[in-house]
């Protein structure tokens, strides 16, 4: 016989999920909608303009327009594959959050009542998130597969190779993560980053900016975005793995590409900069949540920022950097970091 | 030459480290996302306002007290390479223009102009110009034949505005069509 606090406990566990699934899903739109905002002001144009003020209302005009649109699948795609890889590129991307901690407990103001900002306190919380985040490289490799289409099937081998070879890079910057402190779980992960900005992990020197460089080059590789988005390299590929896609199936692809985008955000705040500590003894008065957001909200910008600053990289130059340097550099690391807590 | 290729490039390689071409390349950009944007916001809230040399649309000018300087010599229609302009004189002594001579019928076929200002030129006097009216798209063709009547009718913006510059407008929605009128009042420089 369950007792009352374990069903409260489920309620509320229920609530939360929903509630994170629905952020999640709403989250790519106002991030479509500040992507295209700062190209036009990097590139000194307006951006979107005319749809609300500040063109606010482009991304739902954008998803009507998407609603709407006749659902194409190929004469001979592989039908079933074609349309389950969309959502084998997407679930991966939202299953990541139940290890992801959005805080550590929140008080809510009136009630007094305690909220913890994560669904589970994972004690292998860096590994789950690393081999779920992992598993959405399988939808665009179907995608590219199922459409029978030589543009597709060339993306979707290109991502296959570009997210293998920057796994394992990304995968190691996890390890000298957890090797500074001491734990795969990231609440503790944050915990041990806690006073003041000295003793984030991006500010062990001399280890963790080469760590941090190695995570963010790797991450970026592995969402697919400039300058390594050879995966939909417009020039060569048309549109990589989803060419043949439209409507809904095409926007599950950019839905789950916004996630992973936030995702690696997070993960930068979480693993490098001390997660939802302030940097500044005296600035604790500012909630956690609020210090949380702003760096993660800073991370989203940076890569849109790098998105409209450097060009896309040659296929041999992005294998080059993830093999020849990365995967060495992150070896050496290892060791430098081993032996500077010994 | 060859040498330098070979040995270690030590400054370059501290360069490639700390990032100092990537972190150069996001200042610039960053710069740019800060400055002014140089859109143009035609036509919600503002319109260029072409400088005097601009030819557009032909206005059709009267003198000091009023009278059309139009004397109906037809020489424009002469001159017009694509004969888009149709002159048709008659006799008027009421005073209308400024010799007994006056225009019946004033009309060009703004479809087939080009816009090359020749009526302009051989007008004796002055009564052609082609003024700063721009926006001349229109749903049929009824409005691309310009009659006398229309073009008598003084300029949006007048003569004495220098022009060259961006100034407020306001998107005016009518059942006749659309227009975009402009406010002199307010003007700035274009940005490039």
């Amino acid at each position: 016989m369950p007792t009352l606090d374990l069903i409260l406990e489920v309620i509320l566990l229920t609530v939360k999920v929903a509630v994170l699934t629905q952020i999640i899903f709403a989250l790519p739109m106002p991030l479509t909608w500040l992507e295209r905002k700062i190209a036009g002001h990097i590139q000194v144009r307006l951006g979107p303009w005319r749809v609300g003020p500040h063109g606010i209302l482009q991304p739902f005009a954008d998803a009507i327009k998407l609603l709407f649109k006749e659902d194409i699948v190929p004469d001979k795609a592989d039908k079933i594959l074609f349309k389950i890889a969309p959502l084998i590129a997407m679930v991966p991307a939202f299953a990541v959050f139940a290890a992801i901690p959005l805080g550590d407990t929140f008080k809510i103001p009136v009630i007094g009542a305690e909220v913890k900002l994560y669904l589970s306190d994972m004690n292998v919380g860096a590994l789950y998130i690393l081999a779920i985040g992992g598993l959405s490289v399988y939808g665009m490799i179907l995608g590219g597969w199922a459409s029978n289409s030589k543009y597709a099937l060339l993306g979707g081998l290109r991502c296959s190779a570009q997210m293998i070879s920057y796994e394992i890079a990304v995968s190691f910057a996890v390890i000298g993560v957890v090797m500074l402190s001491n734990s795969l779980n990231l609440l503790e992960i944050v915990k041990s980053q806690g006073g003041s900005f000295l003793s984030w992990n991006f500010l062990y020197l001399p280890v963790g900016p080469v760590w941090f460089a190695i995570f963010l080059i790797g991450s970026v590789a592995e969402i697919n975005r400039i300058p390594f988005d050879l995966s939909e390299d417009e020039g060569t590929l048309s549109s990589g793995y989803h060419t043949e896609y439209s409507g809904m199936r095409f926007s599950f692809f950019m839905l789950a590409e916004y996630v992973a985008m936030v995702t690696v955000s997070i993960l930068s705040v979480i693993f490098f900069f001390g997660g939802w500590n302030a940097p500044f003894a005296f600035l604790s008065f500012i909630p956690p949540i609020a210090w949380f957001m702003g760096k993660v909200c800073f991370f989203i910008y940076f890569f849109m920022w790098v998105r409209f600053t450097l060009p896309r990289y040659r296929y041999d130059q992005l294998m080059k950097i993830g093999w020849k340097i990365l995967i060495p550099l992150s070896l050496v690391n290892i060791l430098i970091t081993g032996l500077m807590l010994i | 030459m060859e040498d330098g290729k070979k040995g270690l490039d030590i400054f370059g390689l501290i360069k490639s480290v700390l990032f100092t071409d990537f972190v150069k390349g996001l200042v610039i950009t960053l710069g740019y996302n800060v400055s002014r944007s140089i859109t143009l916001r035609y036509p919600d809230t503002e319109k260029w306002i072409p400088y005097r040399r601009w030819r557009g649309m032909h206005t059709l000018n009267k003198d000091a007290n009023g009278r059309e300087l139009c004397v109906a010599c037809e020489l424009c229609s002469r001159a017009c390479p694509t004969q888009c302009i149709t002159v048709i004189p008659m006799e008027d002594a009421t005073g209308r223009g400024i010799a007994d001579r006056v225009a019946k019928v004033w009309k060009v076929d703004l479809v087939r102009c080009l816009f090359c200002g020749f009526c302009e030129d051989a007008c004796p006097t002055t009564a052609v110009r082609l003024g700063r009216e721009y926006e001349l798209a229109c749903h049929d063709l009824s409005c691309t034949v310009k009659e006398r009547e229309g073009l008598l009718k003084p300029q949006p913006v007048p003569e004495s505005f220098e022009g060259g510059v961006v100034v407020g407008a306001r998107f005016v929605r009518t059942p006749g069509g659309i227009s975009v009128v402009a406010d002199l009042s307010k003007s700035r420089k274009r940005a490039l």
